[in-house]
């Protein structure tokens, strides 16, 4: 066991690596220097000046070292753009805001997702599985941006003064309920289908068979035999729903004008703030590795015949 | 063709016994017996599924209403008239007029054209990429195989939206194509996983060894024996990565990173919405329950799929 999870944590580093190179590279690709941005003209001295001062003279594999000493010693650099700011402080400002928002749209997504499932499963073909899987689907397939703007549009726009919510911001609790819940609904219905889909598959087993057959009273039956096997496979959903919070974040942060990373991402990218992209980038992309990492260890531990396969 | 007399022989026989024996058989049946084939098996199996054929339909007329709406629609959809802005949805514009005095049913229609052309471009490359990548893998196997999934692992779950924008900044414009492969880039992990997984549960056959045994080449076996095979699951993840695709490129537009004016997508439609749902709530909702159509469908249709061309789903 302790074997399966040294190997697999450090497994990580040269994925890490891996993908910092390919954000490195990419970022390279990208044509116009950020400096270029003034109509002011440069003298040359002067440009190759701050070429230096930001390393960009070296050859590639000499920034790159520099950067990845710089990642793992939890220094993002300066931003290019913004003067006396360094992508740290931005990441130190934006980022709590987004894990708060994504943390909490992933908690109401598990609290009534799994439920939902449940409950589908268990009355399966029914009208209520009919319902309820109705309402998954619905929520799985219209856009975030809809189901956004229809919240503001309802409830902080035409019932506002019945509820009271504002259409934007993060300084409230009440101001955070809509977005939560717009961030939310996606993951929700995933995880709705999904233990849904378990639980059916758990239902056929010979040992529920056998746990009906020698007279066990059927909440037992679910709840030790049925629910336990069902719900350790959706362990291994939290990897793709990061991906799909992150993803929606920045819908969501953009509409609600929430001062997350996903909304100052699009601007950096337009004010071709190198460091900051590259560094939102590989902040997120290391964060999803680092999941991936949890949730493979998490499932060996429940799951043990998955150790030897997933190392 | 096998030129093989022998093997000829044996082919004619068969050919005689088999058609005998149907012979026989209708005879005694009194009726036309027909073969079945998997294929055909599959179509019985896919009708018989009405969620998967009524999401069929459904897919079917969003694609000819874009297809067909602007060559018979009487509104130039780039005609900017004032005294036309803002009509809500009625008999003479059944969608409505945005701020320009445009009509809304033609330009929906052209904006799912270029919707849903960036979303099949997009799933093709996607299935180009993650067949290549994953048959490769499956079939080399070994240390090959082996580094190529450590690389997979590495890659998957990471978010597409940074690396689609990253590469949109790259190439400084966008049209439709640098579209395609901005959504493309990193959305290919998981074809290319299914598909290896195919080839090598494929690859533990008997007809494979029993070709394999015959002396058949490698190319032979890749190309007759083991990509046929997974064409039902390519089949069933075109429908399936098709929605992503085209979400995707939704989200880019309403952000602001789409295609340019006056050329429109559905998300740069939205994104048009957007900017006045206070007063004019349709103009985004219009677009955007065309999206939700596209994908509830095509998930279905996924789903009915394979649950067709593959019967060992069948029982839950």
């Amino acid at each position: 066991m302790l074997k399966f999870v040294v190997r697999r944590v450090l497994w990580t580093i040269p994925i890490i690596l891996l993908v910092i190179l390919m954000v490195f590279g990419m970022m390279k690709e990208i044509k116009g220097s950020p400096f270029r941005r003034t109509e002011r003209a440069v003298p040359a001295a002067v440009m190759a000046n701050l070429n230096r001062k930001f390393g960009l003279d070296r050859p590639w594999y000499v920034q790159y070292e520099r950067y990845v000493r710089d990642v793992f010693t939890l220094d993002l650099g300066p931003s290019l753009v913004l003067r006396n700011q360094d992508v740290n402080g931005i990441v130190e400002e934006h980022f709590p805001v987004s894990a708060e928002l994504g943390g909490l749209a992933m908690l109401f997504a598990i609290v009534v997702g799994v439920p939902l499932g449940v409950i589908s499963a268990l009355r399966a073909n029914r009208f209520t599985d009919y319902a309820a899987m109705l309402v998954a689907n619905v929520g799985f397939s219209v856009p975030a941006f809809l189901t956004s703007t229809l919240f503001i549009y309802f409830f902080a726009g035409k019932w506002g003064g019945f509820t009271g919510l504002p259409t934007n911001g993060w300084d409230t609790w009440s101001a955070k309920v809509l977005p939560v819940i717009a961030l939310g609904l996606g993951p929700l219905t995933y995880f709705a289908r999904l233990v849904r889909g378990q639980m059916l598959e758990t239902l056929q087993q010979d040992y529920v068979r056998t746990a009906k057959a020698k007279g066990l009273r059927w909440r037992r039956v679910v709840g030790v035999h049925v629910l336990r096997n069902s719900l350790i496979p959706a362990v291994t959903a939290a990897g793709p729903l990061l991906g799909f919070i992150v993803t929606g974040s920045f819908i969501i942060e953009n509409i609600f004008a929430i001062p997350g990373i996903g909304r100052y991402y699009v601007t950096s990218v337009e004010g071709r703030d190198y460091s900051t992209v590259m560094g939102i980038t590989v902040l997120l992309s290391i964060l999803i590795i680092v999941a991936n990492m949890v949730v493979d260890i998490l499932y060996g531990v429940l799951d043990p015949r998955t150790r030897e396969a997933r190392t | 063709m096998a030129t093989n007399p022998q093997e000829e022989e044996v082919r004619e026989a068969a050919i005689t016994r088999e058609s005998e024996a149907a012979e026989r058989m209708r005879y005694e049946a009194g009726a036309a017996v027909r073969q079945t084939s998997l294929w055909r098996d599959a179509v019985r199996r896919f009708s018989a599924n009405k969620a998967a054929l009524a999401a069929m339909v459904a897919f079917v007329l969003l694609a000819l209403y874009c297809l067909i709406v602007p060559f018979v629609d009487p509104y130039d959809p780039n005609a900017v008239d004032f005294s036309q802005a803002y009509l809500t949805p009625s008999v003479h514009h059944f969608f409505g007029t945005d701020q320009f005095g445009r009509d809304l049913f033609v330009r929906t229609a052209l904006g799912g054209r270029i919707s849903i052309g960036i979303g099949f471009a997009g799933t093709f490359a996607i299935m180009l990429i993650g067949i290549l990548y994953g048959s490769i893998s499956g079939f080399v196997g070994g240390w090959l195989d082996n580094g190529m999934m450590r690389l997979l692992d590495a890659l998957y779950g990471l978010p597409y939206l940074p690396f689609a924008i990253i590469t949109l900044a790259i190439f400084g414009t966008v049209n439709f194509w640098t579209m395609v492969i901005a959504l493309t880039i990193a959305s290919w992990f998981t074809t290319a996983r299914v598909i290896r997984g195919q080839i090598i549960s494929l690859k533990e056959n008997d007809y494979v060894r029993a070709a394999r045994a015959i002396g058949a080449r490698w190319n032979r076996i890749l190309f007759r024996h083991l990509l046929p095979n997974t064409l039902g699951l390519v089949i069933v993840f075109v429908f399936l990565e098709l929605p992503g695709v085209v979400l995707g490129e939704a989200f880019l537009s309403f952000l602001g990173l789409g295609i340019n004016p006056p050329q429109a997508s559905w998300g740069s439609l939205a994104q048009d919405g957007y900017s006045q749902y206070l007063s004019h709530p349709y103009i985004i909702v219009i677009p955007s329950v065309a999206i939700a159509w596209l994908i509830l469908s095509a998930f279905f249709v996924a789903d009915g799929l394979r649950d067709a061309l593959d019967p060992r789903t069948q029982e839950v």
